[in-house]
């Protein structure tokens, strides 16, 4: 019985420091400077990831891992390595994808959602994303976090995505998690880590 | 009475003339007495695994990629959804053998004859459980037909193990849909091809090795 108290009082106490507080206007000034001054200063980004797919149906979040570049202004790629190898790159308004040695392309004008994404993601490194104006933004503060939430004002983006998420560390005013949410509460969440800031990177490696 | 077996063997040989066109599905196999009255194919069958594959479609020289994932989620009913790699979800259905269901869609996939097509394939390669009514064997193969409609499946089981290798959907005189299965373990398939004969359609599912 005490251990069941002390669990739940433990549980109850781990509740409160995981939830969110919404920030003050204050607050939210200070976050979106913090996060433009380190943003200004990244002219290259390499980070680790492992993305987990959430369906409610499923017994396990289905994991990919792998490696994504970022160069400025607007090149990125995705390097899917477990459980396959799949790369995509987005580079002057196409995206072009080696699947297991099997290259195509696709403009980004066939394919917005993947546009807006890719958008949103070298907005949130380059700083700018604040700024954006397809989406209602609201900002939390986490234990060691900061969270900002997007959602998105377009109709049909919002049919694919209810609400981006991402989390930041409060340190280093850099993103650390970015989760999708699609409509039905499933959602996609990936953990970034082990970033390198302004390593020096080839244009090549964008080529795919 | 010589009129008449004359008749009589002209419409034997006509009918043999048409038996045979007819029976071109199975005109290269050997009649066999029933072995078995049903088959139960187990690579989707366990309610508690969630069945996970990286996929590629060919239609009509397009590719198209991402992920596959089923699961058994009560005993007539499998869960079926398609996502991108970053986990865009493309379509979301339940399939039965007589109810389907789409949960979702997106706008440009919403093709009548796309979801048909997938329907069906889904369909023949989620079903578990056939009756059979007769039985054929190749060199290699025992071979089990199933009534499916008005159609039929054949299902191919090696001889050597035993495993559902082969699954071919038919008419009374054609191929249509034909699906291979590889399976080390006969619990799971690690990869299953499904291959259109009238349509420019293949897909190819190959299972996600777990870490």
């Amino acid at each position: 019985m005490k251990t069941k108290i002390a669990l739940l009082i433990l549980f109850i106490s781990g509740n409160l420091f995981a939830q969110e507080q919404k920030m003050s206007d204050a607050e939210i000034a200070t976050f979106k400077q913090d996060v433009n001054v380190v943003s200004k200063k990244i002219k290259t980004l390499t980070t680790d990831f492992v993305q987990y797919k959430h369906l409610d149906f499923l017994a396990k979040d289905i994991e990919t891992s792998g490696k994504m570049i970022f160069k400025e202004p607007s090149l990125l790629q995705w390097q899917y390595k477990k459980p396959y190898n799949y790369s995509i790159v987005f580079k002057n308004g196409k995206i072009l994808i080696n699947d297991e040695g099997k290259k195509s392309a696709v403009d980004i004008g066939n394919s917005k959602i993947f546009g807006r994404i890719n958008k949103l993601i070298v907005g949130s490194v380059s700083g700018n994303m604040f700024d954006d104006k397809e989406f209602t933004i609201s900002y939390f503060k986490l234990k060691g976090q900061n969270l900002a939430k997007f959602i998105p004002k377009d109709a049909t983006l919002k049919k694919y995505i209810k609400q981006i998420e991402l989390t930041f560390d409060k340190e280093e005013a850099t993103v650390v998690q970015v989760k999708l949410l699609e409509s039905s509460d499933d959602y996609t969440r990936i953990v970034l880590k082990n970033k390198v800031i302004n390593a020096k990177i080839d244009d090549s490696v964008f080529t795919n | 009475m010589q009129k008449s077996t004359i008749q009589f063997l002209l419409i034997n040989s006509f009918l043999a003339i048409v038996l045979a066109s007819c029976g071109s599905v199975t005109k290269n196999y050997t009649p066999k007495k029933l072995d078995k009255t049903s088959y139960e194919v187990p690579y989707f069958s366990d309610s508690k695994t969630d069945y996970v594959y990286k996929t590629n479609i060919t239609v009509y020289g397009h590719e198209m990629s991402g992920i596959f994932i089923a699961k058994k989620i009560n005993d007539t009913t499998h869960r079926v959804v398609f996502t991108t790699e970053f986990g865009n979800k493309l379509l979301d259905f339940e399939i039965s053998e007589t109810t389907f269901k789409v949960n979702s869609i997106v706008s440009e996939l919403d093709r009548k004859i796309l979801v048909n097509t997938l329907k069906e394939d889904f369909r023949l390669m989620l079903k578990d459980k056939y009756l059979i009514q007769e039985q054929f064997e190749n060199e290699g193969d025992n071979i089990y037909k199933s009534a499916d409609g008005d159609k039929d499946n054949y299902l191919f089981l090696s001889k050597k193990n035993q495993k559902l290798e082969k699954l071919v959907h038919a008419s009374k005189t054609k191929e249509k849909i034909t699906l291979l299965f590889n399976s080390e373990n006969n619990i799971f398939a690690e990869k299953i091809q499904i291959i259109h004969q009238n349509i420019k359609l293949k897909i190819e599912l190959n299972y996600f090795k777990s870490e």
